[in-house]
């Protein structure tokens, strides 16, 4: 029971690191291609324990990125819950993918849940198309193979399951 | 290692619309209904913590180079500051003798006295990492007597107004958001325009100018407090340019603000001294005009 509650702990904090980097000051040259952190690590868990961490989780998170980043409530919810879908559906073909397979499966999980932030910007706050904006897909697509191993290293070690 | 092959109660695929429902929902009720105040005070309260978080490095960082600046920086700095300080004491007893003659004036002309205002200082914790919102979070909420539509202003000119509080952080929306506008005065016409903010750094477009205006380029535009959420008289831009083309109904008139949105670090919220929003549990300093007036205009 302890263990259990050990294990979420450990969950959680990865997720609260990830959301610190979404928000950390940087500067203005580097900011556009700041990676979707929340979303890597969520792909990772739904991926590692798809029976733990799924849409729930991604609903979650997505809802914690739209209160820091101050867009309307419900934006990144939807976009990551929609992202998580998949994810958790096809994990275990995901498992046997070789990590740039996985790059690329990220870029495209990235680029989709940016896709639908932007289209709820763009029909109810009239935002207008920045092509920067979804510059993070490939820069999580880099981040990608550090971002799994370091949190497979992490699971293993304090054996969440 | 006992994980059986069909544990999942609750398929993906009710999950999911579940959680579409629930944030097509959020999204209704914030964006439709502006109903979530109330959750969106407790989510930011909740979610505050990150925020300080994010930026403890970048503030560790800053204060170990204050501590190893050199004695003689230091010095030169507060040479600096001294003669600063004298300059704007020398500005102020002016203003003190014009703020004391301005309000005897209004009151021979029967005219409301100017409220006074309290002010208080709040230093930016967070710029929006989110390209299509142009806001920031400063380090005080309503433990501070934080309100939403609370003007804030920079040292330069108008910043901006509170859209989110939480009892420790308050997200400020800048005037060159896409969704915000302000009602303003050009200083030398006296012509009413508003300036509304067109989602780019630095640039604020005038909306309803008339081809024939008299508005020019460099001239000053003031908040004109008609709004009702920005009080009269703090500069809130400068006319940057005009283009007069006739197929168009309205000339386009572009002005870039006084204060200087992409880096501000401290800034001040202000108060009425008379509303039923208070300054609480901090170091807000009362604005200087008319503090002892009443047996002066005796």
């Amino acid at each position: 029971m302890l263990g259990r509650i050990l294990q979420r702990t450990i969950i959680l904090i990865t997720f609260v690191l990830a959301l610190i980097l979404a928000v950390m000051p940087m500067s203005l040259a580097i900011a556009p291609w700041r990676p979707e952190w929340p979303l890597l690590v969520l792909v990772y868990w739904i991926i590692a324990l798809p029976h733990r961490v799924n849409i729930g989780y991604a609903a979650g998170v997505g809802l914690a990125v739209d209160v820091l980043l101050g867009s309307t409530l419900g934006f990144h919810t939807a976009a990551y819950a929609i992202v998580a879908y998949p994810a958790a559906r096809y994990y275990s073909r995901i498992r046997n993918f070789s990590l740039s397979q996985q790059a690329l499966l990220v870029m495209v999980l990235v680029f989709v849940a940016r896709a639908i932030v932007y289209i709820f910007e763009h029909y109810l706050n009239n935002a207008p198309l920045m092509w920067h904006y979804f510059w993070p897909a490939l820069s999580s697509a880099l981040f990608w193979p550090w971002v799994f191993l370091m949190l497979r290293k992490v699971r293993r070690k304090f054996l969440v399951r | 290692m006992s994980t059986p092959l069909f544990i999942r109660t609750v398929s993906l695929r009710v999950r999911l619309t579940l959680a579409l429902v629930l944030a097509f929902l959020l999204i209704f009720a914030d964006h439709r209904l502006g109903a979530m105040q109330q959750a969106r005070m407790f989510l930011n309260s909740v979610i505050s913590p990150v925020q300080y978080l994010a930026v403890m490095p970048e503030q560790s960082l800053d204060n170990l180079v204050y501590r190893l600046q050199s004695r003689r920086s230091l010095i030169a700095e507060n040479d600096r500051l001294k003669r600063d300080m004298l300059d704007l004491q020398g500005q102020l007893q002016r203003f003190e003798f014009l703020a004391l003659e301005n309000d005897r004036l209004r009151t021979l002309l029967a005219s409301d006295e100017r409220r006074e205002r309290l002010r208080m200082v709040a230093e930016v914790i967070a710029v929006d990492s989110d390209p299509f919102t142009h806001q920031v979070v400063v380090n005080k909420g309503t433990r501070h007597g934080v309100y939403i539509g609370q003007p804030v202003i920079d040292a330069e000119g108008v910043v901006g107004q509170v859209v989110d509080v939480g009892v420790i952080t308050a997200r400020v929306i800048l005037l060159t958001d896409q969704s915000h506008a302000i009602p303003t005065r050009a200083q030398a016409s006296g012509i009413r325009v508003i300036a509304q903010g067109v989602g780019e750094t630095n640039t604020l477009e005038l909306m309803h100018v008339p081809h024939s205006t008299e508005l020019q380029v460099g001239d000053l535009l003031m908040s004109s407090g008609l709004g009702g959420v920005f009080p009269e008289g703090y500069p809130v831009a400068r006319i940057t340019a005009i283009i007069r083309d006739e197929s168009l109904p309205f000339a386009q008139v572009r002005a870039t603000p006084v204060a200087n949105l992409d880096r501000i670090r401290m800034l001040l919220l202000l108060w009425e001294s008379d509303s039923e929003y208070q300054p609480l549990n901090g170091d807000a300093t009362e604005s200087a005009n008319a503090s002892d007036l009443p047996e002066e205009r005796r």
